[in-house]
């Protein structure tokens, strides 16, 4: 299987480096070294990853297309082949069409998704990569029509992708509070591609003087499945004696907006998203499925600011579920900040980075700290960590998993 | 008859020098204006190459492509990066106003896939590592400084006024500039920048200009910062004039499909 896809590879490169001499297609990519390696326990390596990540793209006045396949090596999993992209474009006057694999990216927010519900996102290394890995394509026809500094857009995606998660013995896989070993029925989890099935979604966003803004809408599924439980109980003893999760999507509607607006010299964003249809765990006992249907509200404010050269910015987000009930599992408002402060040495050869995720609720929290230097142009040497804080919450959880790690990329 | 000559010529000449002088007698606000105004196309395109030489003399290319705008209330300008590879297919588009309005800044990253809304206020960051601040690069208004004729002398064989400009805001990144402006053609050929302790940090050379397509066009320049003793070379190849680029190039999708 390695050597076919090594073969596949080594061909598609020929190929495309025969046409790229005739055609003047363009050929850009990177190659990447990544380990890291784990600080407590025996310091293993969480990860020891050699990419090679090829971008084909050729465009005229009315047609383009790009391929982005990405090859990874492992040295403890199988080889992994994908494609991050694969589309054709269409383009006129005052619109374009786009059709085939591709990422669709909607918002202001950085780091966190509110509107953002296009493109599902590949969580094997929770929220660890950068941001084109952890969100995928997906199979979708695309219209943007233009007037002015106006655009609307409109996605229509036959085949439904689902979220990513991390395989069952990785150790970004999420804690699942579950009293016993759960028996898994996966008969409800996939998502038949048929026109019923299809996922919609539309933007409308404007650039102006005075403010970016947006207003998006989607009728999609949850790229989350929910775990419906069925627990067993003995009735003699009443003891639990089985789980059984049967994990199901559900379709979600959303609306949605955002902005970004100077203020002197403070940038000032907001987003928010209104969320219908999307089911939550429940520890109510009498809810047979352990699952509750409730809407919730995602929203953020956030600013940036230039301070003596280093950027700064700080978000504040909030997920607010509307009618709440007790026994819920998530907290009724669950708020969370970041921080980013940025700032570059020696003509933007070196670069100092600190981005920090903090849970308000669970007093946990994930820092990011990075160093990079650009030992020649297109080589970029990078040293980072990432420090989970905290004991339970989205980032407590792995607080097992505090690393230090390196990125080798050379950029062509 | 000889007398009577003479004394025409005298006069002729007294009147001609007090001409000359008078011309000559504009004020540092003025000068800074047809600076300004100095005609330049409705719309300029090209290439950019710039090279950043440090104190060992090693360099670093990058290569861009632009396209300007100005409608006289709004100078919009936009920038495909094309080299080095890790930021090629990034853009960058200013909209900078006549007004005094703070400029407007948005970047497209394509790995981000979304166009993003800077703050304006990175005007005095370093572009792309360079040795020009964002506000180097624009056209800073008149009235943003005061402005007060020096001294008239002659650089490299051109005469060119002298002119101090110190900002009228206060914390601005430089304390004073002072500019060769060529008598000829009021383009600036020569201009030094003063750090917040009022010493030379920077000077900005004109190593080659032209007509292009009628107006007077800065075909490569030089900018040295004196205290680090780094130089930063712009060279502009292929440059159009008034060649009617739409405003559609100053949009979202311009910004995303590229150049």
């Amino acid at each position: 299987m390695k050597l076919r896809i090594a073969i596949t590879t080594l061909l598609a490169l020929v190929l495309m480096s025969q046409a790229k001499a005739q055609d003047n297609l363009d050929i850009t990519g990177y190659v990447r070294n990544y380990t890291g390696v784990l600080t407590g326990g025996d310091n293993d390596f969480s990860i020891v990853q050699n990419t090679l990540n090829l971008k084909f793209e050729k465009s005229s006045d009315r047609i383009a297309f790009k391929v982005n396949p990405y090859l990874h090596h492992y040295f403890d999993r199988d080889l992994e082949l994908g494609l991050r992209e694969a589309f054709l474009d269409l383009r006129f006057d005052h619109f374009d069409i786009r059709v085939g694999k591709q990422q669709i990216i909607y918002g202001k927010a950085e780091g966190v998704f509110i509107t953002d519900a296009v493109s599902p996102k590949d969580l094997k290394e929770f929220l660890l990569p950068d941001f084109d890995e952890i969100r995928m394509g997906i199979t979708a026809a695309k219209v943007n029509y233009y007037f002015g500094n106006s655009t609307i857009e409109a996605v229509w995606a036959p085949v439904f992708t689902p979220t990513q998660m991390p395989e069952m013995n990785s150790i970004w896989r999420p804690a699942m509070p579950f009293p016993m070993a759960p028996t898994y029925d996966y008969s409800t989890e996939e998502i038949t591609p048929s026109l019923e099935n299809s996922e919609v979604f539309i933007r409308f966003s404007n650039m102006g003087s005075a403010a970016d803004f947006e207003i998006v809408g989607g009728y999609f599924w949850d790229d989350d499945p929910t775990m419906h439980i069925t627990k067993q109980i003995n009735p003699i003893t009443m003891q639990l004696t089985g789980l059984t999760v049967r994990p199901e999507h559900h379709r979600l509607t959303m609306g949605g907006a955002s902005f970004s607006t100077p203020l002197g010299p403070t940038l000032v964003k907001a987003e928010g998203g209104y969320y219908s249809g999307k089911h939550f765990q429940t520890e109510t006992p009498t809810i047979p499925d352990a699952t509750i249907e409730k809407n919730y509200l995602h929203y953020m404010v956030g600013l940036e600011y230039s301070l003596a050269g280093v950027m700064l910015s700080a978000q504040f987000i909030q997920e607010n579920i509307l009618d709440y009930e007790e026994g819920i599992r998530n907290d009724e408002i669950e708020s969370t900040m970041t921080f980013l402060a940025k700032k570059s040495f020696l003509r933007e050869k070196l670069w100092l980075e600190l981005f920090a995720y903090v849970g308000l609720n669970n007093e946990d929290a994930l820092i990011r700290p990075k160093v990079s230097y650009g030992f020649a142009d297109g080589f970029d040497i990078q040293l980072g960590a990432n420090i989970f804080v905290g004991d339970k919450g989205r980032f407590g959880q792995y607080n097992a998993n505090d690393m230090i790690y390196t990125k080798l990329k050379y950029s062509f | 008859m000889k007398t009577r000559t003479l004394t025409l010529l005298i006069m002729a000449f007294v009147v001609s020098a007090f001409a000359s002088h008078s011309v000559a007698q504009l004020t540092g606000q003025q000068i800074i204006e047809k600076v300004y105004t100095n005609p330049s196309g409705d719309d300029t395109q090209g290439n950019l190459s710039m090279t950043l030489t440090n104190n060992r003399g090693e360099q670093r290319v990058r290569n861009l492509k632009q396209y300007i705008k100005d409608d006289g209330k709004v100078e919009k300008k936009i920038m495909y990066f094309l080299t080095p590879a890790d930021v090629r297919n990034t853009s960058f588009m200013n909209w900078s106003y006549a007004d005094g309005q703070s400029d407007n800044q948005w970047i497209y990253l394509p790995a981000l896939k979304r166009v993003r809304r800077i703050s304006s206020d990175s005007k005095s960051d370093y572009f792309m590592g360079s040795d020009f601040t964002y506000d180097d690069l624009g056209d800073r208004h008149p009235n943003q400084d005061s402005h007060k004729l020096l001294r008239e002398e002659t650089i490299d064989g051109k005469e060119c006024y002298v002119v101090e400009s110190t900002p009228k805001e206060e914390g601005y990144m430089y304390s004073k500039t002072i500019t060769w402006v060529m008598k000829d053609n009021y383009l600036g050929v020569k201009r030094e920048f003063y750090d917040d302790r009022d010493r030379l940090l920077k000077v900005l050379t004109i190593v080659d200009f032209a007509k292009v397509d009628g107006f007077w066009t800065i075909l490569k320049t030089e900018m040295h910062n004196v205290q680090r003793d780094h130089t930063t070379t712009m060279e502009f190849t292929d440059v159009q004039k008034n060649k009617g680029i739409p405003n559609s190039r100053f949009t979202e999708r311009s910004m995303t499909l590229g150049n």
